[in-house]
């Protein structure tokens, strides 16, 4: 072995696509940073220290830097040292509750931040890394197995502890991300069936918010019909007749609720079609010996059932101040200028981009309409000045990024790098989806950070260095980490 | 776990992600593409609407000479977040628009509460302060042009009315049509003509570039629009005559209203006390109708239509007619008078006169007396079944006169009068009255209230020989051919033409022949003046005075009323300025100019209730 004394090249198995991803999603970032720091036109300083793309550039020095630095650090160490960081990260975010408002003051309602002068840092984000860190370490341990309860617990104990400090900091929109992590324990053989209700009953508590029953409805039927069909296996076989039965039902949803508006209410109307719709998927499944397609329609039922019992729930049973209360928990913000304003104005700023938009620096709606807009909302940018291809183009670079990391995990012979790949792209994912998504309203205001496009040193440079990890582990000798134990 | 099974949970994750993003996909190019809804409200967030204000319709008078004009003024406005962040000379600002450093400090701490809307710092800005503040720049600052009311001959507060900003009812009621800031009439003519004279305000869309600076007009101005201004109206009053009836009213308490009878165009109109219309307009507007409001004299009542006054002997006019009308009196009836009408052990009082005196006479002297014997016989008639019965049958006489309801003429604020029917005694005296407990009916007194307008159409009614045109102030609306069509109409009173004969004739012998009857003062050589005095007793001071009347007597050119609350005997105060302004209207001269100055420096006693009791 010529690398005996310690003389790994640099670049040597580092992933250049990761790389190349990472630097396109960080410039994309500087631009749309650049071009809403750009409001008054009064102001000609284009290189001053007071503006958000020279700061977000400077911290992009910092974050390469850093990369760097991770590159250069030997792989084993993260798998050595990854519960001390865990420690470490635990008590970073403890210290912003415990300190006093000097050195830990309270930001946008958080009380989550640490201040150094003049600028401050927001310690979750890298609270995120060490929790990667941590649950790597843990499952990827010889005789771990997921399928045992205690094991369980005990990972569910490593994610929750954090997840409960950072909701204590008032900041569940960062503590959230850490639910992500089920993505990565059915990876690593959580059961289905502990993982789809959990998800499902989530996501309708928070979409019953949002959609009316009806789009929930064909939305259901969409996901039930796909992923039964791909859990039976055959799925080219039977997808064809559970596609019907989905049509089905929502054709007759339609014609009950225009024929029969009058004698039924909607929520009649969408019980008789779901049990038309259940009828003909048993027969179904019966015939052809489908067992799952039980569990499934199990599943469905329940939904249908849960999403008006938590909208009553939640309507009549509630004070007014306790759903504020829930709806603060769950991270949905309440909306100063009442009807949705917030999210509306980055609609109005997004829809004005058009196809090709309206080109660097010349968006009107995201500087002087949309609010957070170097920040939560940088996404309005990319819509309103690059337009749909602008955004097919960044989306499909987060998508790239996820799904590479994801390929890269897979790829490694030790768990250890599996599962922090996993975790880093399932945090992405989350970031993703719900900060995109509630810039164009399909999910509620939440306010967590676009990776890499979004204004803020401490969330750039927490996701440089996650990234650079997960690189640096793939770049590791297939078989060197475990060997050097 | 399998590896095969370990490949099926990657696969599936693996089309999460991409569903995922498929899903973002759509809804972004759902936004983008499909649904245009965005791309218009976001043209209306970066337009910025700038309202032309269109000029308010003026008014002039029958003659042509304007009573109200429309003058320039300026709006100054503030954009927060256009101001310059390097700051701006405050002092500067201030010298220049006339405004004080306290008030520009508020109105911007205001501004930043909406930092990109319009916010007013100051209306009422003059034409000199615009061009003064226009020889600087100050970013974020802009003026709008606006019209104020000017008053050339400071005449007609009531009657035209005034201006008010628009509140929140306005606005809801507009239907669109108001928005925060505009003005709006509030009474008389300004209320009255609002739609006419108030134009339809224009827009000019300005469009920001990326800076947030006004870059130009939005699309080259295709969608501006200009203001219309509003429409010109020649009222039927005549200048010179108001003029110099509120001249000739100052200081008394009262109203005087002159119509010409062959149109129903109303002459003068004129409230006293009334306002110097310019101190409703510009910033001290405020200040001085809080002052008015206090004022005990209530100079914003326009007493000429909405006070209810005993119309006092100028009622006996129509007792006469409806006499004759009904057939219990005939011209030749004479009746008796000793020093008033006696019933029970009560008397109805009278002034000393000859006795016994016909119809003619009686309505040259005024008896009290006579006119009791003929309400009496109206009421008590043989074909009613009781006096109840009688004294509503003359209720719907004395309706058709324009009594008791309103005339319908152009001013909203019109109030009814009243007219006391069987309905009402029967709840005052539970049922049990007669025609003695309503005598003082028959001399215009008691429950009767009528406003000046109302008496002036009955001296129109009379020259007219038995019908009124609705009393109307407005002669035209530039633009339409005509002005509503209930003024073009004949309004008939209930009592036949011949009958109205005598009536005039002994309108005609009091004010004509010396020593014939109360008016004879009112005599303007070659003219046959006819007329009636009024004197109403009320119960809180000196009696009112009232004059009825119109000249000549065959084809009349003015009617007109005049009623001075406490003046007195009817030929002492509102017989004099009737008589002035006849001789002002039809010769155009004065040749009685002693009777000016007697007027003028009437004696005059208010009671308390006119007297500024509050003290500070």
């Amino acid at each position: 072995m010529s690398r005996k004394n310690n003389q790994i090249p640099l670049f040597e198995g580092v992933d250049r696509v990761a790389i190349i991803l990472y630097l396109l999603l960080v410039l994309s970032g500087l631009t749309c940073i650049t071009s809403v720091s750009f409001e008054d036109a009064t102001i000609t300083d284009f290189f001053s220290f007071s503006r958000f793309h020279i700061k977000q550039a400077v911290w992009a020095c910092i974050a390469a830097v850093m990369a760097l630095c991770i590159l250069l650090l030997d792989s084993r160490y993260y798998h050595m040292y990854a519960y001390y960081a865990y420690a470490v990260g635990v008590l970073l975010i403890t210290g912003t509750i415990i300190l006093p408002e000097a050195l830990a003051p309270t930001l946008n309602g958080a009380k989550a931040w640490y201040s150094f002068g003049s600028f401050v840092v927001q310690p979750v984000e890298f609270t995120k890394i060490t929790v990667a860190l941590a649950v790597a370490r843990l499952m990827s341990n010889y005789n771990y197995s997921i399928k045992r309860l205690g094991d369980l617990i005990h990972v569910g104990f490593i994610i929750l502890l954090p997840l409960t400090i950072i909701i204590l900091q008032n900041d569940t929109g960062s503590g959230v991300v850490l639910c992500s992590f089920i993505f990565v324990l059915y990876r690593e053989g959580l059961n289905k069936w502990i993982c789809i209700p959990a998800i499902l009953v989530a996501a309708l508590f928070i979409f019953s918010f949002l959609f009316t029953p009806l789009f929930l409805l064909m939305i259901l039927i969409l996901i039930f019909t796909f992923s039964n069909a791909m859990m039976i296996g055959q799925w080219k076989v039977h997808i064809i007749f559970l596609a019907t039965i989905a049509l089905c039902s929502f054709l007759l949803h339609t014609a009950t609720s225009w024929f029969c508006a009058e004698a039924l209410s909607g929520y009649a109307c969408l019980v008789i079609t779901v049990i038309a719709a259940a009828v003909f998927a048993a027969i179904y499944a019966l015939r052809k010996n489908i067992a799952q397609i039980f569990l499934s329609l199990g599943l469905f039922l329940g939904s249908m059932l849960f999403v008006p019992t938590a909208d009553k729930i939640f309507e009549s049973v509630l004070q007014p101040h306790q759903k504020l209360r829930i709806l603060s928990f769950l991270g949905i913000m309440s909306d100063p200028k009442g009807a949705d304003y917030n999210v509306n104005q980055a609609k109005i700023a997004i829809g004005s981009g058009g196809l090709l938009g309206k080109g660097f620096m010349q968006g009107t709606q995201n500087k002087y309409f949309v609010p957070e807009k170097e920040t939560d909302f940088i996404f309005c940018t990319v819509g309103e000045e690059w337009g749909f291809l602008g955004v097919l183009f960044v989306l499909g670079l987060l998508c790239a990024l996820i799904l590479r990391l994801m390929k890269m995990g897979e790829r490694q012979e030790e768990p250890f790098g599996r599962i922090y790949s996993y975790c880093v792209a399932s945090i992405l994912l989350f970031h993703a989806l719900v900060n995109i998504g509630m810039t164009v309203g399909l999910m509620p205001v939440m306010g967590i950070p676009l990776p890499f496009l979004s204004y803020g040193g401490s969330s750039l440079v927490a996701f440089t260095i996650l990234v650079f990890i997960a690189i640096r582990l793939d770049a590791s000798p297939r078989n060197g980490l475990m060997r050097m134990r | 776990m399998s590896n095969n099974d370990a490949h099926t949970r990657q696969v599936i994750l693996r089309s999460i992600v991409i569903g995922i993003f498929l899903i973002i996909a759509c809804k972004v190019g759902y936004i983008q593409i499909i649904d245009t809804k965005y791309k218009r409200m976001a043209a209306s967030n970066v337009l910025r609407y700038e309202v032309q204000y269109a000029p308010r319709g003026e008014v002039v008078d029958r003659n042509g000479e304007f009573i109200v004009q429309s003058k320039e003024c300026y709006d100054l406005m503030v954009v927060w977040r256009d101001i310059s962040k390097q700051g701006f000379d405050t002092m500067r600002l201030c010298s220049a628009a006339d405004i004080t450093k306290e008030k520009l400090v508020r109105e911007l701490k205001n501004a930043r509460m909406t930092p990109r809307a319009p916010h007013l710092i100051k209306n009422y800005v003059s034409q000199e302060a615009k061009l003064r503040f226009e020889e600087h720049s100050f970013p974020g600052f802009y003026t709008i042009k606006r019209t104020v009311r000017q008053y050339p001959r400071k005449i007609g507060g009531n009657l035209l009315g005034n201006l008010g900003e628009v509140n929140d009812n306005d606005i809801k009621r507009g239907g669109g049509e108001y928005k925060m800031g505009d003005y709006i009439g509030r009474s008389g003519l300004e209320r009255a003509y609002e739609k006419y004279l108030r134009g339809k305000d224009g827009v000019k869309i300005l469009e920001r570039d990326a800076h947030g600076a006004i870059k130009a007009s939005y699309m080259d101005g295709m969608f501006d629009t200009l203001p219309i201004p509003g429409k010109k109206i020649t009222s039927t009053i005549d200048v010179r005559l108001q003029a110099f009836a509120e001249e000739l009213m100052a200081g008394k308490i009262g109203a005087v209203v002159a119509i010409e009878p062959a149109t129903g165009e109303i002459l003068v109109m004129a409230s006293s006390p009334t306002f110097d219309p310019d101190d409703m307009v510009g910033s001290d507007r405020g200040n001085n109708y809080m002052r008015m409001l206090n004022d005990p004299k209530k100079p914003m009542f326009n007493r000429a239509v909405q006070a209810k006054y005993p119309p006092g002997s100028t009622f006996k006019l129509v007792q006469g007619l409806v006499g004759l009308q009904e057939g219990v009196l005939t011209p030749a009836n004479a009746y008796p008078c000793h020093g008033g009408y006696h019933y029970g052990s009560k008397k109805m009082g009278c002034h000393p006169h000859a006795s016994p005196l016909d119809l003619r006479n009686a309505v040259a002297q005024s008896c009290n007396a006579y006119f009791c014997y003929v309400f009496r016989d109206i009421i008590e008639a043989r074909k009613f079944t009781d006096v109840k019965e009688g004294l509503d049958k003359w209720v719907e006489y004395v309706k058709s006169f324009g009594y008791g309801r309103k005339l319908d003429s152009d001013f909203l604020d019109e109030q009814k009068g009243y007219v006391p029917d069987a309905a009402f005694y029967n709840r005052v005296y539970r049922g049990s009255w007669n025609s003695y407990t309503v005598l003082s009916l028959s001399i215009g007194q008691g429950e009767l209230g009528c406003t000046p307008l109302q008496m002036a159409n009955l001296a129109a009614i009379v020259a007219n020989r038995g019908y009124y045109y609705i009393p109307h102030i407005v002669k035209a609306i530039e633009g339409q051919d005509s002005i509503d069509r209930r003024f073009y109409e004949k309004q008939y009173a209930m009592v036949d033409s011949k009958h109205f004969e005598p009536i005039v004739e002994g309108m005609w012998k009091g004010a004509n022949i010396p020593g014939a009857g109360t008016s004879y003062r009112a005599y303007l050589p070659g003219w046959d003046v006819c007329g009636k005095t009024g004197t109403a007793q009320n119960p809180i001071g000196r009696d009112h005075s009232t004059f009825l009347s119109f000249a000549p007597k065959d084809n009349p050119k003015i009617a007109i009323s005049v009623y001075v609350e406490h003046g007195g005997f009817g030929a002492s105060a509102a017989l004099p300025i009737a008589s002035l302004l006849e001789e002002m209207y039809l010769t155009d001269t004065i040749t009685r100019p002693q009777l000016v100055e007697q007027v003028k420096n009437l004696p005059y006693y208010l009671p308390a209730r006119y007297q500024n009791v509050k003290k500070k």
